[in-house]
């Protein structure tokens, strides 16, 4: 239940004469003098004692222009408070006699684009268009009830039509008229009501948001987990990552001597006070170079790409991942840094950096925002996916500078809680069968 | 020492090979059984040494000292004949031992703790081996049973799977603290109603040892102490636990402590000193609650827990509990009528509050501790956050927390200060009315500023949002009873 809903339930309660009783002997006033207009239907049973009228019948409209200043003018002290369309009772100040609205007695203020409804009992100046000014006929409607009818009136308007005018889908609404007493004691009430209205839309608010957080931390949690080594069971039978990591170094020469990746330098070895948790007995740390190889992006000018289809497809970053996907928007016929099927890209710069996704294309040049982990190597890029998604975090404090992004040596020495290989597969199959619930959990 | 290097290790290296053992729950409730009587047989040593007509209830042939050990010749049992003899001859035996309520406790133990015993071990080769590894354990020196103490320490922390095998573990550290800070007297008789493994259990009698200078102290000293355990198997090692600390008549009880009628306790059930770290999120069948009066029935087993230690506490008592967060924000009716009567009918007079990885790895959960006597209503309450020491960011099964780290608390705890940090109020003193009116019940007070940053393991995550969601839901919906009472047919209470 929104708040909004809550709040018009109660007015509309109020406007049909189910909020306070009716006491006999209270008579509605005289309308008889009143200049009729035609309303809309009346759409619920009124009281016995109430009558219902055009609110251009019961009350004055003033015209607001003349006491308008402009914005530029808004003091943050002064004489006179501003009353504007905002939210915000009043909007600022100013010291303009000139423009000054007196009245003697209260008024309501709406909105007619806003929708916002006031009640103002003290002069003020006027500091928007579409101010629209009533002085409703004391004798018949106190201006508090008529200023809560047409809060009623306007329950969700503002939803309707953007910042176009409003009033005209108020003006003919049928404003209900309970004798003065009931009238006061209907205000009465609301008024009881709202502060409490007002702390329930405190706590909806902190629930929603509350609410809204969750099915990330769950995601988070369940990474976390995973590479923690606490998702699933250790089995002895599926090796060692000791072995897995010899076995990762042997295919690795191979790979270079048959000139597929490039040497790389060595990287220095984990230090003890290096390492951020415990990982179970049959894992390893390792160092994210170690164990991948991984090929930087380069950048191509303009007259070097195409989006005719001439040539190999240019992935640029970021922007060539949509709902999980790399998507072709651009091509190149002078490709030079290739990234081939089922290789592992990481976008490492550009507001997008940290995402991850797996090249199902095939051939690719990528450019300077990716990096790409080229596929080979005895390991589950799925299951890198998913420890890169989990180190976001670390991702983005490290990637904080002028140009926001990471780079190769940060990736190169990022730390990487290494599973045997089957390990990681039922890892993976795990974490895929996790990961829709929490999807489920978005609303 | 060389006891402890290895010790564990080797027995797992073993155990891994025998097909019988099903995950680390299965490993450890093996070794344990097989301490259990090693460590029997030992104290047995004792018992005939002290007694003139002692007789164990063990018979002969399945005394520890008569199957497992080998013989003169070197020859033991190993392979099929083991096997058999432990499934179908030891076992039976021991689980249909004669007891009647007239058996000492220190002979009924035996039965007690083998009812829910298993042995899953299917190779009686490695279960040879494995036996001779726990054999090698000497009990003549009383060092070395004190080095075992920290071993059985280990096989405790080992248990690594999160949740139902690790809940009855309170790290050492944190049941140290407090039972320091209750400061034990002899005569005294403290209880715990959910005594897991015995670790409160052990740090009182740590404290009170100092104060034993005769047998007439000594015997104050065994009677001081008062257990129950709910699951098999961690009252089988918190019995084995108390007979390694010479408690020979150990009041430790294999039952339900939320099985009886909340109203029903009398004088003689209770109780100088209460230490305990009450269940969580626990399992107990709906026809729990019916033991409890309407306004403290609760589904969250530790709200039961509160009032059972309120109900139990004597008068001038002194208790102190471990609970979670959700207690201390959890605003359903359950949770304010008893927190109501806390600081109402109790003393509350700390709160010491702990960083999430304390219970880690079995639990990422945050914990409190509450400290309250039986003195009289409260007056106000002081809160305390511990900090984590500046080398670490977690604590862990490697680093795991150690009573150091609760020195600056130690040292606050009788010249209090408050103290405010750069992130927010580090101690601070609330009046009882602040608490129950303008907090509402809410203790959730000098807490840590980044908690919402922490990632935790999905149980408690999932638990830690259900907990929060419902506070939220109770403040929302205290706020629509205020609304409704407004109302026309609304009701008013």
């Amino acid at each position: 239940m929104t708040p909004e809903r809550l709040k018009a339930s109660i007015l509309q309660a109020a406007i049909q004469g189910k909020l306070v009783e009716q006491i006999v002997g209270e008579q509605c006033p005289d309308l008889s003098k009143l200049k009729k207009k035609k309303t809309e239907e009346i759409e619920f049973e009124l009281p016995d004692t109430w009558q219902f009228a055009h609110l251009e019948s019961i009350s004055v409209s003033v015209a607001s222009k003349q006491f308008q200043i402009a914005a530029a003018e808004f003091k943050t002290a002064g004489k006179y408070p501003v009353i504007s369309q905002s939210k915000e009772y009043i909007i600022g100040y100013s010291d303009n006699d000139k423009m000054l609205y007196h009245h003697d007695n209260p008024v309501i203020v709406f909105g007619d684009h806003t929708t916002i409804v006031k009640y103002v009992d003290f002069d003020f100046v006027v500091g928007a268009d579409g101010v629209k000014i009533f002085s409703p006929n004391a004798n018949i409607i106190t201006a508090k009830f008529f200023g809560y009818v047409m809060e009623y009136y306007s329950t969700g308007l503002e939803k309707v039509g953007g910042y176009s005018r409003h009033y005209k889908f108020i003006k003919d609404k049928p404003f209900p008229i309970p004798p003065i007493e009931e009238q006061q004691r209907i205000v009465a009430k609301i008024e009881e009501l709202i502060p409490l209205v007002e702390q329930y839309s405190r706590h909806y608010e902190k629930l929603e948001q509350f609410n809204a957080k969750f099915p990330e931390e769950m995601k988070k949690s369940i990474l976390q987990y995973a590479i923690h080594g606490k998702l699933v069971e250790q089995r002895p039978e599926e090796g060692t990552a000791e072995e897995l990591y010899q076995q990762i170094q042997e295919e690795k020469q191979k790979l270079i001597k048959a000139g597929k990746i490039k040497k790389e330098k060595s990287l220095t070895a984990i230090k003890d006070d290096e390492i951020p948790y415990d990982i179970p007995e049959s894992w390893k740390w390792v160092k994210l170079g170690d164990v991948v190889s991984l090929l930087s992006g380069s950048d191509f000018p303009p007259s070097k790409y195409n989006d005719k289809g001439e040539g190999m497809p240019y992935m640029t970053g970021a922007s060539n991942i949509v709902a999980d996907q790399l998507i072709i928007n651009r091509w190149t016929p002078t490709p030079n840094n290739i990234s081939h099927l089922n290789d592992l890209l990481l976008v490492c710069k550009g507001s997008g950096y940290g995402k991850t996704v797996i090249n199902t294309i095939g051939d690719v040049h990528i450019a300077r925002q990716f990096m790409s982990f080229q596929y080979g190597l005895p390991i589950s890029y799925k299951y890198l996916g998913f420890y890169l998604q989990s180190q976001i975090g670390t991702i983005k404090q490290n990637g904080q500078g002028v140009i926001p992004g990471i780079d190769r040596t940060f990736v190169l020495n990022m730390l990487l809680p290494l599973p045997p290989q089957k390990e990681q597969q039922r890892i993976v199959k795990k974490i895929e069968e996790l990961l829709p619930y929490c999807d489920r959990l978005i609303r | 020492m060389a006891l402890q290097a290895g010790f564990v290790k080797r027995v797992r290296d073993i155990m891994r090979m025998d097909a019988g053992i099903n995950g680390d729950a299965q490993r450890i409730e093996q070794m344990v059984w097989m301490l259990f009587l090693k460590v029997y047989d030992a104290k047995e040593d004792d018992w005939e040494l002290n007694e003139d007509n002692y007789t164990s209830i063990i018979p002969e042939e399945f005394r520890w000292r008569n199957w497992a050990v080998a013989d003169d010749n070197g020859h033991a049992m190993t392979g099929d004949e083991l096997l058999d003899f432990v499934n179908n001859k030891l076992f039976p035996t021991l689980k249909n031992l004669s007891v009647d309520p007239s058996t000492p406790v220190k002979k009924a133990i035996v039965k007690s703790t083998f009812e829910d015993a298993n042995n899953y071990m299917k190779d009686g080769v490695y279960l040879r081996q494995v036996i001779d590894v726990i054999n090698e354990i000497e009990f003549d020196d009383v060092k070395e049973s004190h080095d075992f103490g920290f071993v059985y320490e280990e096989i405790l922390r080992d248990l690594q799977s999160a949740g139902s095998s690790g809940e009855f573990y309170t790290p050492r550290a944190v049941t140290d603290f407090m039972a320091l800070m209750i400061q034990p007297k002899l005569g005294e008789k403290m209880a715990d109603f959910a005594c897991g493994t015995g670790g409160f259990i052990t740090s009182w009698l740590g404290q009170l040892q100092k104060q034993v200078t005769d047998t007439e102290a000594q015997k104050q000293f065994d009677d001081s102490i008062y257990g129950i355990e709910k699951k098999p198997f961690p009252y089988l090692l918190c019995v084995t636990n108390m007979l390694l600390h010479d408690i020979e008549v150990p009041n430790i009880y294999h039952d339900n402590s939320l099985r009886r009628n909340l109203l029903d306790y009398t004088e003689d059930d209770k109780f100088d000193v209460i230490l305990m770290n009450p269940p969580y999120g626990g399992h107990e069948d709906k026809s729990i609650q019916g033991f409890f009066p309407d306004d403290l029935a609760s589904s969250e087993t530790a709200d039961l827990f509160m009032s059972v230690i309120m109900y139990r506490l004597k008068k001038n008592g002194r208790a102190a509990v471990i609970i979670p967060d959700g207690f201390l924000f959890g605003l359903d009716n359950a949770k304010v009528a008893i927190k109501t009567k806390l600081l109402t009918e109790f003393n509350l007079h700390t709160v010491v509050r702990l960083p999430g990885s304390v219970f880690s790895p079995y639990t990422s959960i945050s914990t409190n501790l509450l400290f309250f006597d039986n003195t009289g209503s409260t007056k106000e309450t002081w809160f305390y956050r511990v900090d984590m020491p500046s080398d670490r960011k977690h604590f862990s099964k490697t680093k795991p927390m150690e009573l150091k780290h609760f020195d600056d608390c130690i040292a606050w705890w009788n010249d209090r200060k408050e103290i405010t940090l750069e992130d927010g109020p580090k101690a601070q003193k609330f009046t009882v009315d602040y608490l129950l009116n303008e907090q509402g019940c809410n203790l959730d007070l000098c807490g840590y500023p980044h908690e919402e940053e922490e990632v935790l393991d999905p149980l408690d995550t999932i638990r830690n949002y259900q907990e929060k969601r419902a506070a939220l839901n109770a403040e929302i919906d205290h706020v629509l009873d205020q609304l409704e009472a407004l109302l026309p047919g609304g009701v008013t209470e």
